[in-house]
C-alpha cells in the first residue's frame, strides 16, 4: 500500500518473498524436467505395480469377508446393486427409445409429410 | 521516509485474513449457480438447459450444447456468478445446454467412448432438438469432451451439427515425445489392465494425481502460496476458492473409456490414424463438415498444442479457424483473462454462424 506521498512502505519480507519466488521457479523447472524423463515414468509405474501386487491378497480377502458378512446378514452386496442398476439403466434406455418414437409420431401427425422429410426420416430410421 | 508496515489497523486486517483463510479451507464455494433445468437423463448422465434471460426474439436460433470431460465436473463452465462462460453465453442470447456425464459407479465400468459418443450423446441431442425446436445445433467439446464431440461429428456428419468448437482437444497422439502422459502410460511402465482389474473405474484420486504431477511444484505448493500472498484481496480469494472447489471435486473415469484412452489413443493414435472403430462404426475425421473452431492453449501442459493442431487439416469443413491463445488447459476458459479474450472470440465466431436456421428441404 502506498502512503500519502505515494511512497511504498518498507516491507522487511519483500526480499525474502523474492528469494522464495526465485527458488520456487528454479525448483518447478527442475521438477517439470524430471517428470518428463523415462526414469520417472519407470519408477512411478513400478511403485504402482508394487502397490497393486502387494495389496492384492489383502484386498481379495477383504472383499470375500465383506461379501460373506453381507450374505449372512441378508444384506445386498455391491454385485446386487450393480445388477439392479444395470437393469434400471436398461429400462431407462427402453423408455428413451419409446420417447423418441413418440416424438416422431407426434411430429408426423402435426406436420404434413413432404417427400424430402419422409426420405430424411427413413434415412434416420435405417441408421 | 519509509515507515514500518504494522499499526493497529494491520491487526484487524490480519484477523480478517485468518477468518478468510479458515473459510476457504473449511467450506466449498458456491459454484455452478446459473439457473438451469434438467430436460433429459439417462443413467448418471443429465442434460441441462439454462434458463434464457434474453427475449425470444433476440435469441440466437441455433442452440449450443456444451460437452465436458468424463473425469471432471462440468461446473468449470459455470464457475461463479460474474465469471461464468455459461452465464456469458446465456446473456449473449444463446439457448445453452450442458451435458453432465455424472459420476460413474461400479455398474459403469464397461462404458467406453462408443457408449458415450454414439449412444448417450445422440440421445441427448435428439432431446435438445425436441426441446429447442431446432434441427441444427452447435456443439462445444472441451478436453476429453472434445474427443467425444469429434467422434460424434465424424460418425454423424449429417445430423444437424452446424458449428463444432474444440477446446484444448487431445486428438493427435503421434508426437509422443511432446506428450508427458504418453510416456507415463507407455506399455513398458503402466499396466492398465491390472489397474482396472483392481478398481473397475479409474479412481479420481489417481487421475487428480496424474494431472497435478505434471507441474508438481505449482500445483501442490504454488497454488497455496498464491492464496497466502493474496489473502487481503477479496476478489482473488473468492476466485481461488471457486477454482479450488472445482479442482478438488474430481470423479472417477469409467474403466472402458480409460482403457481406450490409454490403449487406442495414447499408445496407438487410432483416431488420427483413421483406424478407430466404435460400435462397428469407423471414426473418420475427414467426414466432419461442420464449421470448425479449434481453440488451442499455447501453454497447455495437459494437452500440448501439437495434439490439437492437426485436426484443422484433416476435416472436410470449408469454414474453419484455429485460434491460438496464451494460457493453460483450464486457464484459457476459467482464468481471469478468459472473459476478455477467449469467450468474446468464441462468441463472435459462433454469433456469425448461429443465425437463420435452414428450413428442411
Amino acid at each position: 500500500m502506498a502512503d500519502s506521498k505515494g511512497e511504498k512502505p518498507y516491507d522487511p519480507f519483500e526480499a525474502l518473498r523474492g528469494l522464495r519466488d526465485a527458488g520456487m521457479d528454479a525448483w518447478a523447472k527442475a521438477m517439470t524436467e524430471a517428470i518428463h524423463t523415462d526414469a520417472y515414468a519407470q519408477s512411478s509405474g513400478a511403485m504402482l505395480d508394487a502397490y497393486l501386487t502387494a495389496s492384492a491378497p489383502f484386498y481379495e480377502s477383504l472383499q470375500k469377508a465383506i461379501a460373506q458378512a453381507l450374505q449372512q446378514l441378508n444384506l445386498p452386496s455391491r454385485a446386487d446393486f450393480v445388477s439392479l442398476s444395470e437393469r434400471l439403466t436398461n429400462i431407462e434406455t427402453r423408455l428413451d427409445d419409446m420417447d423418441a418414437k413418440l416424438d416422431r409420431v407426434l411430429a408426423k401427425k402435426s406436420s404434413p409429410v413432404t417427400p424430402a422429410v419422409a426420405a430424411r426420416s427413413s434415412r434416420k430410421e435405417a441408421r | 521516509m519509509a515507515t514500518l508496515p504494522w499499526n493497529p489497523g494491520d491487526l484487524a486486517q490480519a484477523e480478517t485474513n485468518i477468518r478468510r483463510l479458515a473459510k476457504v479451507l473449511t467450506t466449498r464455494a458456491a459454484i455452478a449457480q446459473t439457473p438451469k433445468e434438467v430436460v433429459w437423463a439417462l443413467n448418471k448422465t443429465k442434460l441441462y438447459r439454462y434458463i434464457p434471460v434474453v427475449a425470444e426474439s433476440e435469441r440466437k436460433p441455433v442452440p449450443l450444447l456444451l460437452v465436458f470431460a468424463l473425469m471432471n465436473r462440468p461446473s468449470i463452465l459455470d464457475l461463479r456468478p460474474g465469471h461464468s462462460f455459461v452465464e456469458f453465453m446465456v446473456k449473449q442470447g444463446y439457448d445453452v445446454y450442458l451435458l453432465d456425464w455424472g459420476c460413474p459407479g461400479p455398474d459403469d465400468k464397461d462404458l467406453d467412448f462408443g457408449d458415450y459418443a454414439l449412444d448417450y450423446l445422440p440421445r441427448a441431442i435428439r432431446k435438445l432438438k425436441a426441446v429447442s425446436g431446432s434441427e441444427e445445433f452447435s456443439m462445444l467439446g472441451w478436453c476429453i469432451g472434445a474427443i467425444l464431440v469429434t467422434i460424434y461429428a465424424a460418425v454423424y456428419p449429417d445430423d444437424g451439427l452446424r458449428n463444432l468448437l474444440l477446446l484444448t482437444a487431445p486428438l493427435d497422439f503421434s508426437q509422443k515425445d511432446a506428450i508427458t502422459f504418453a510416456n507415463w502410460v507407455d506399455e513398458r511402465y503402466f499396466d492398465v489392465e491390472k489397474v482396472l482389474q483392481r478398481f473397475g473405474n479409474m479412481p479420481a484420486e489417481m487421475l487428480e494425481y496424474g494431472a497435478k504431477a505434471l507441474k508438481p511444484v505449482e500445483n501442490y505448493l504454488g497454488s497455496w502460496i498464491r492464496l497466502w500472498d493474496n489473502l487481503d484481496n477479496t476478489k482473488a480469494v473468492e476466485s481461488w476458492h471457486a477454482m479450488n472447489t472445482w479442482v478438488t471435486d474430481n470423479i472417477p473415469m469409467p474403466g472402458g473409456a480409460f482403457r481406450q484412452l490409454i490403449v487406442d489413443l495414447y499408445r496407438n493414435d487410432r483416431l488420427m490414424e483413421g483406424t478407430w472403430v466404435l460400435k462397428a462404426k469407423p471414426v473418420d475425421v475427414s467426414r466432419i463438415r461442420a464449421n470448425l473452431l479449434t481453440v488451442i492453449a499455447g501453454d497447455d501442459h495437459i494437452t500440448p498444442p501439437c495434439q490439437s493442431e492437426s485436426i484443422y487439416e484433416r476435416v472436410s469443413s470449408t469454414d474453419k479457424e484455429s485460434f491460438h491463445i496464451p494460457g493453460g488447459h483450464i486457464g484459457i476458459m476459467a482464468g481471469s483473462q478468459a472473459a476478455k479474450t477467449t469467450w468474446p472470440h468464441m462468441q463472435a465466431w459462433l454469433a456469425a454462424r448461429s443465425g437463420h436456421i435452414k428450413t428442411p428441404a
